[in-house]
Formats: structure tokens, C-alpha cells, sequence
């Protein structure tokens, strides 16, 4: 366990009781409590600017009855923070536990805020001269941090250490004259190779933007591999989160039945190490599980949390933070390659656009209509692909998509480096994707948009 | 300087004393921030019902040497360990060119400090707004759309700043807010809207006006034709214009945007919009979501006129801003949360419906035109590049009367001729939140706009 991990654990056996005498016949519930660190650095095109530091703890109880759900939240991660949290509930739960109180002790434990290492800071501004080796007409507002969450979960039986997270994130715009783009990039990998992530992705958002305007109409596309994680993530992967209404999206009105081609499979993995959405238990205490979403063309499965699944949740209740409900969210979606080259989607393709990038996407669950911002593409001709176009909007619905999904997919599924952080009700999680290129026929191109 | 008298524990106090001591040795100046929150948040959804009480605390501290400037946060159990933390950081920091960090605001001590913690909203008034908004709902739907979910949350807030020039200043704001789902019916076609309202005071959420739009995102596109992009008079919703003017606000915080507006408006010789647009930032307007009394540095706010009458009059700034135009700053720093610096941003933004006339009076001079209710997507509004497009559903107009529904409308062009054909703005100024506080717009009047 890491430092940060035992910090949390340090009154395992006090919180499980603690936890158990709160909890009443017929309730479910657990205490959660995480540590947030986060150093980052505003940077402009002229490279790195300001630097901060912050660290946040915080500790949460939840309870559950009777289609009835409580949650408790307050500051700190100690002892004394959990206690504080249960004596909230049980006021509000009628009980009264007779818990003494104790001074809170400055913690320092599993390392302060601390800012980055001298060589890091190196590492990520030489990445940044790299990327903007000409900033002329160039103007660039970043900020670029890195995110370490430890997380823990403590039922009324056992203490569940989540582990520590770490990502590199990047957010921001990139201006030039003939217009402005959002910038979001994370990677999950050991730092150095993010930080040669970042400086790719970024020198690809720095090119000016094409001149050649997309096409207005219906058109087909291959998507490169990252681009077609975001279209799984959105089409395939948000539909099937059992909630709310999502419980009567598009896909999931037709559960079982086939939906795309043959020999599709489309599974929900958390437990892929180094893809930013991976996490060993859920954020309820459940052990992560591996969720086959579509399988041989065929709605197979929902991601469930405790609240949607009770005792079957399937290990996919995340919260954006300790003060929010878990909900069932994706974490990282995998679709297994074919054996066709890129050549050969681009000949069958024929004549449509090669997406590279996709900046953002949505979908409204209950019609299955998405959206997906491409950010960069170039277009196809006979086959081949031909100049950059710019900026533009790809739209369809889920069900007509997937039917239309030629059954040929990429020989090489590569793993989305720079798909953003996933963001459902204004809460956020780090997710990742893994894809092969695939070709979707007569989605309909928006021009002008970025 | 001391602090003033200790705001709940001494926490603040200790570490300012400690703050004190050692940016004088070092020739340093520090301004230590504090903010403690509770938050009610009532939930109903298929699954069941939800109660989410939550309490937070955190300390930010910034550090300036030099025209260099270094930010550290964290809550009560580390933040002792700040000070050292933001030191170390320093020496690696570097300005902008011609941005320097300015030295920590001076000024007015206050005496008098709220309350430190602030008290838990009480659940019956968002027990209360959710089954309003439920009725609401239904009555509008007429059975074509129903709420499937929906939260309500109350805010209190307490915030504290005190710098080492002399300022020690603390303030209390309250918010509220409103997320639905509403699902659209009709036959075996379904679409869902979620909406969003933010407001100063739970009273303020304007429950019937969000039931409409609600009813409107969810229903036009299932029961109305799209509509081509011919040449049509345009009344934008204030719902619709409120987020396409959340798009311009960048342009008048501090000097990021003031290339870009001089662009726009070839170094002032074009007016920025026509003589109907007045865009103000005012932290007190009426049915706005944000109504504080200081800034996130603890600079006094107020209204600030920035376009008067299609004209630009002022820039919005922050005490960095200010101290490099030698001014005073407008108030306009921002803290998103505790553990971030403070940014430039607005407070409330909006188009000012004064001298505007009632929605149903401008509806009465179109010919052939277009109602945006709605949007359908985000808004996509590009000031470098001088585009924007709408995706908006809502009515075709004939002579004055809606005529018929819209599914799907595509609004666009230049924003810069855009915001030079508003020829009437209403009298009912809605906001939005957007651009990091609350932007406004009241309904927008533009005849004859051709979509490209």
C-alpha cells in the first residue's frame, strides 16, 4: 500500500465499528473518505507560468432504505471527521450514538501538497517548447496538473482501500486569429510518457485550423481509434448506465436484442491498468468487474452501482467526489480489433471523412440522438485520404449507427490517450477507451462547428 | 497588520499571525483566504429520494515576491503546512510578459465579521420547490411530457480574506438551484431535456417560466418540422440569448480580450452591437444567480456598465489587472472553489432590458419569423473567428401569431452583424448560469436574419 493509503487505513478497525453501529436493521450503507492532491501549473504559449499546490480530504457516510438514500459529507479524513459525519446522520436518522469527541491533529501523513520536482517541471517545459516550437499568432491559456486521488471505503464489515489514482491533466484554449479551440487532455500513464502525450496532442491542437469546409449532409466516416472510443463511450457506453432515465434509453428499450454486427463486442474494463479509468473497487466498496455491454452484436449488459443493482451491483458506482453520490458510470470501454488495415476502411469508405479527433460528444438517452464535435478530420477520395477540413459536427441516432457499422474494423486497437474527463449531471470521472478505426455509414456532417 | 477579531476557531487567526511574521523577514506579501460552505441538496428520481447534507471548510493562501506570485490550498487538518509549501514554489514561478502579479490588496478592515459557519438551509422550502416545479410540469406538458427526475439545492456560504497590506474583510452569500429531467411523449418517440436554473435565493427560481422551457426542449422536437434557413425576422427566447451572451464575456475581462474586441470593432471605428445592446456586470441585479457583496479578493462589487448603448465603456478586471492600468479593480475575481485561484470573471452578465418592451408587443411586429424557444445543443459562438450557430427548436411566426412548431432550426452567421441587428430587446431579463457566475439576456429582436 502506498503511504497515502495507509494514512487512510490508519483506524480501519474503530471506522468498521464505527460504521456497523450506525447502520440500523434493513439499512445499507458505508463511510468514504478521500484525499485529493493536485500540483499544477498555468501555463501561456511562452511556456510555464504560475505554480500551485492543493490538498483536499474529505469524509462521507451513506445511507440506504426503503428507495430512500442519505448522504453526509464534511471536510478532513482523520478519525474525528468520520465521527463528525456519523453524529450528522444519526441526528438526521433519529439515533443518538454517544461518540466522544477528540481534537482533530494536524495531518501531514502520505505527503503534503507538495509541489513538483525540480526535474518534472523540467520534463513538462521542455515538452511545452517542443509541442509550440513557432508561437507566432499563437495564444495559449493552460493549465496543466497532476491529479493524485486515494480513496477508501469502510462498511459495516471490512475497510476497502480503493487505491491512489494519478493523472496528468491539461485543460484550456488555444487562440489563434482564425478562431479559438478547447483543449482537454489526461493521461493515466507513468509521467514521463504522459508528458510526451501531452506535448503530441497539444502540437496537433496548435496546427491552424484547416480552411476546407467539411461537407453539409449525410456523409460516411472512419474513425481512428481515438475518436471511435469517444463514439463507444457515447453511444454505446452512456445508454447502457442503469439510472434514472437512462434505465429507458434507446438501447436499452431493446435489451437482447441484435444491434450491430456480428462478432461486435463491446466490454466495460476498469481493471486495465494504466487507462485513466481503471480503479480496483468501486467507490462503494464493490470489487471492479469487467461488464460485457454489447456481445456479438446483442445488448448483453448495464453498469450498475449499489443503488440501481443492490447487492448485484456489478461494481461501477463512482462518485466525481467524497460530497457526491456514487452513480453507475463507464470506465474504460474496449472493443477488440479486427484484422482490416486502415487502407482497406478508407477503400471501402470510398469517399467520407477520416476523423481523427473528436473534442466532445453527448447523446440524449431516451431518442439515442448524438453529437460528436470533431475537432480534426480529412477528407476521403477513392479511397485515399485527402486535404484537412475544419471543424464540424457529426450527428445520428444510436440504434441506425450501430446498424449501419460496416462489419470490417481496424487491425490495431490503440488506446485513447487523450479522451477527456467524462462529465454526466456536472460530475466528473476520468475515464479511458480503447478502440480499433471503424466505419460508420450516413451520419450526418454539420459544418462550422468546432 | 492583525487580523481582526477570530472568525469561529482561531485556525485563520494562527496562520495569518504565522504568515505575518515571516513574509515581513522575507520581503513577501501573502493574502490568506478561507471559505466554509454547507450545502442541502433534496433529490427524486425513478429509484427513490435523496437527502444530501454537506459541510466544507478550506484555506487558500497566496504568496507574491517580485512580481512572482505562487498559490497553495488545503483544508483545516493540512493547512498549516501551507505556508512552507507555496514558498518553495516561488522561485520557479514567472510572469507573463507585461503581466506581473500585482502586490496583495490593501484597504478597509472590517470590524464586523458574520457569522463563521453558516447555518444548514432548511429542507422544507426545497421540499417545496420540488413539488411546484411537479405541478408545473404537468400543467404545461398536458400530458406530452412528464418530470422524471429532479434535485433542488440550497446553499450558504462564508467567506474571509485578509492580506498583509491591510486588508481583512469577510462576507456570507446564499444560492439555490434547480436540475430537472422532463421526458417528451409522442407515440412510440421519446427525447429528454434537462434544464437548469440557478438563482440568489430559492425564491427566485423562476419555477413556471423553467416548466415551460422544460415542456418546450422536450416536445418541439418530437411534435415540430425543421425549418430551412431562409431570410426570417428572429425573436431569440431570453433563455436562448442569455447563453449566446455568457459567450461574449470574455471579451471584457481584463486585456486576454481586448485584442480580440478591438478586432471586432476595427480598433473602435464599428460600434460592438446596435444602440438597443447595453451589457452591464452587476453582482446585486434583481433575479440574478450570483449576489455577493466582494469579490473573491474582498474588493467591494457593484454594477459596471461594459457596452453602453452598442458602445464599449469599461473593462472588467482584478486587483492584477487594475494595479497594471493603474485603476481600481471593478471586483471581478472569481474563486470557483477554495482549493483554485482566483480568476478574472463575471458576476452577473447580461444585456439590460432597460428601456425594453413586453415579449408579446415585439412578437406582434414580425412578418415571417422565427421563435427560438429553445436550444437544442450547446451554443457554439466564436468571437476570433466571428461565427455563431444555434441549433434552436420552437415556432414559425406569421404576422404577429405562431403559426406552427419547430423541430429543428439552425441559427447562424457573423456575431458580430448578429449583435448589430438587435433592433428591440424585451423587459424580461432571465438568467442562465454561464462564463463562471450568472449571464442575462431579456428576448432579442432581430428582423430579417438570413442563417448561412
Amino acid at each position: 500500500m502506498l503511504r497515502a493509503d495507509l494514512e487512510l487505513a490508519e483506524d480501519a478497525d474503530d471506522a468498521v465499528r464505527i460504521v456497523s453501529g450506525l447502520l440500523r436493521r434493513g439499512d445499507h450503507g458505508e463511510a468514504f473518505r478521500e484525499r485529493r492532491t493536485a500540483v499544477s501549473w498555468s501555463a501561456s504559449e511562452a511556456g510555464l507560468l504560475t505554480p500551485s499546490v492543493s490538498e483536499e480530504r474529505g469524509t462521507a457516510v451513506r445511507i440506504r432504505s426503503d428507495g430512500g438514500a442519505l448522504l453526509f459529507a464534511r471536510e478532513g479524513n482523520g478519525p474525528e471527521s468520520l465521527r463528525e459525519v456519523v453524529r450528522d446522520a444519526s441526528r438526521r436518522a433519529g439515533g443518538a450514538p454517544f461518540l466522544k469527541a477528540r481534537p482533530a491533529a494536524p495531518r501531514r501523513g502520505g505527503g503534503a501538497p507538495a509541489a513538483m520536482a525540480e526535474e518534472e517541471t523540467a520534463l513538462l517545459s521542455s515538452a511545452l517548447a517542443r509541442a509550440l516550437p513557432d508561437p507566432r499568432g499563437l495564444s495559449l491559456e493552460l493549465t496543466v496538473s497532476r491529479v493524485s486521488v486515494t480513496r477508501a471505503v469502510i462498511t459495516s464489515r471490512s475497510f476497502f482501500p480503493c487505491g491512489t489514482s494519478v493523472r496528468l491533466l491539461a485543460t484550456g484554449l488555444v487562440r489563434r486569429t482564425a478562431g479559438t479551440r478547447p483543449f482537454a487532455f489526461q493521461s493515466a500513464a507513468p509521467y514521463p510518457a504522459a508528458v510526451h502525450a501531452l506535448a503530441l496532442a497539444l502540437k496537433a491542437a496548435a496546427r491552424p485550423v484547416a480552411a476546407t469546409p467539411a461537407p453539409d449532409g449525410p456523409v460516411d466516416v472512419v474513425l481512428a481509434p481515438a475518436a471511435a472510443s469517444v463514439f463507444w463511450h457515447e453511444v454505446v457506453g452512456h445508454p447502457l448506465e442503469a439510472e434514472g432515465g437512462a434505465r429507458h434509453s434507446a438501447l436499452a428499450r431493446v435489451a437482447h436484442a441484435a444491434v450491430a454486427p456480428p462478432g461486435l463486442d463491446v466490454t466495460d474494463d476498469p481493471l486495465l491498468p494504466h487507462l485513466p479509468g481503471s480503479y480496483g473497487y468501486d467507490d462503494e466498496g464493490i470489487p471492479a468487474r469487467r461488464v460485457s455491454l454489447i456481445e456479438n452484436g446483442r445488448v448483453h449488459g448495464f453498469l450498475t452501482d449499489r443503488r440501481t443493482g443492490g447487492d448485484e451491483s456489478n461494481g461501477h458506482g463512482r462518485a466525481s467526489d467524497y460530497r457526491r453520490p456514487p452513480r453507475p458510470r463507464l470506465s474504460n470501454l474496449t472493443v477488440a480489433p479486427g484484422n482490416s488495415p486502415l487502407e482497406e476502411l478508407l477503400e471501402r469508405c470510398a469517399t467520407g471523412l477520416l476523423v481523427h479527433e473528436i473534442a466532445a460528444g453527448s447523446l440524449e438517452p431516451e431518442s439515442g440522438r448524438f453529437l460528436l464535435l470533431v475537432a480534426s478530420a480529412e477528407s476521403i477520395r477513392r479511397g485515399r485520404t485527402g486535404a484537412p477540413v475544419s471543424p464540424f459536427a457529426l450527428s445520428g441516432d444510436a440504434l441506425s449507427a450501430l446498424r449501419e457499422l460496416d462489419q470490417a474494423r481496424g487491425d490495431t486497437a490503440l488506446p485513447a490517450e487523450g479522451l477527456g474527463l467524462c462529465m454526466k449531471g456536472g460530475e466528473a470521472v476520468p475515464v479511458g477507451g480503447v478502440s480499433p478505426a471503424i466505419l460508420l455509414r450516413a451520419l450526418r456532417a454539420s459544418a462550422g462547428r468546432s | 497588520m492583525r487580523p481582526g477579531p477570530a472568525h469561529g476557531d482561531a485556525l485563520f487567526e494562527t496562520i495569518f499571525s504565522r504568515l505575518t511574521r515571516q513574509t515581513s523577514r522575507e520581503g513577501e506579501g501573502a493574502e490568506l483566504y478561507e471559505r466554509r460552505g454547507t450545502v442541502l441538496e433534496i433529490s427524486e428520481d425513478e429509484e427513490g429520494t435523496g437527502l444530501l447534507v454537506s459541510h466544507e471548510r478550506g484555506f487558500a493562501l497566496r504568496l507574491f515576491r517580485s512580481g512572482r506570485s505562487a498559490f497553495g490550498a488545503a483544508t483545516p487538518e493540512s493547512a498549516e503546512f501551507l505556508i512552507e509549501e507555496v514558498r518553495e514554489s516561488i522561485p520557479r514561478s514567472r510572469a507573463r510578459r507585461g503581466a506581473r502579479a500585482a502586490p496583495p490588496v490593501s484597504g478597509d478592515p472590517q470590524t464586523n465579521l458574520p457569522a463563521a459557519t453558516p447555518a444548514l438551509p432548511e429542507e422544507e422550502p426545497g421540499r417545496e420547490i420540488l413539488a411546484a416545479f411537479r405541478r408545473y410540469v404537468t400543467a404545461v406538458g398536458e400530458g406530452t411530457a412528464v418530470l422524471s427526475a429532479a434535485s433542488v439545492s440550497l446553499g450558504e456560504r462564508s467567506e474571509r480574506v485578509a492580506t498583509t497590506a491591510g486588508r481583512d474583510a469577510a462576507w456570507a452569500s446564499r444560492a439555490a438551484s434547480l436540475v430537472a429531467t422532463v421526458v417528451g411523449r409522442s407515440g412510440a418517440d421519446r427525447f429528454s431535456a434537462q434544464v437548469v436554473a440557478a438563482a440568489a435565493r430559492p425564491e427566485e427560481i423562476p419555477l413556471a417560466r423553467l416548466a415551460r422551457y422544460a415542456v418546450d426542449r422536450a416536445v418541439l422536437p418530437l411534435l415540430g418540422r425543421p425549418l430551412d434557413s431562409a431570410r426570417r425576422d428572429l425573436l431569440l427566447d431570453a433563455h436562448v440569448a442569455a447563453h449566446v451572451v455568457g459567450r461574449l464575456a470574455p471579451l471584457f475581462l481584463g486585456d486576454e480580450g481586448a485584442a480580440l474586441l478591438e478586432a471586432r470593432t476595427r480598433d473602435s471605428r464599428d460600434p460592438f452591437g446596435s444602440a438597443a445592446v447595453t451589457l452591464v456586470d452587476d453582482a446585486g441585479v434583481s433575479g440574478g444567480p450570483v449576489r455577493t457583496l466582494r469579490d473573491g479578493e474582498g474588493t467591494p462589487q457593484g454594477r459596471h456598465v461594459v457596452v453602453e448603448r452598442g458602445i464599449p465603456a469599461l473593462r472588467l478586471s482584478d486587483s492584477a489587472v487594475a494595479a497594471r492600468h493603474g485603476a481600481a479593480s471593478t471586483g471581478n475575481a472569481v474563486r470557483r472553489a477554495w482549493s483554485e485561484p482566483p480568476l478574472l470573471g463575471v458576476t452577473n452578465f447580461f444585456v439590460d432590458p432597460a428601456g425594453g418592451v413586453a415579449p408579446l408587443q415585439l412578437l406582434s411586429g414580425t412578418v415571417r419569423g422565427l421563435y427560438a424557444a429553445v436550444l437544442l445543443e450547446r451554443p457554439w459562438v466564436d468571437v476570433a473567428a466571428d461565427r455563431f450557430r444555434l441549433s434552436v427548436a420552437g415556432y414559425t411566426l406569421e404576422k404577429g401569431r405562431a403559426s406552427g412548431r419547430v423541430s429543428e432550426a439552425v441559427v447562424s452567421g457573423r456575431i458580430s452583424e448578429f449583435l448589430r441587428r438587435i433592433e428591440t430587446v424585451g423587459d424580461d431579463l432571465r438568467f442562465v448560469s454561464g462564463a463562471g457566475g450568472g449571464v442575462g439576456s431579456p428576448t432579442l429582436y432581430v428582423p430579417r436574419w438570413k442563417s448561412d
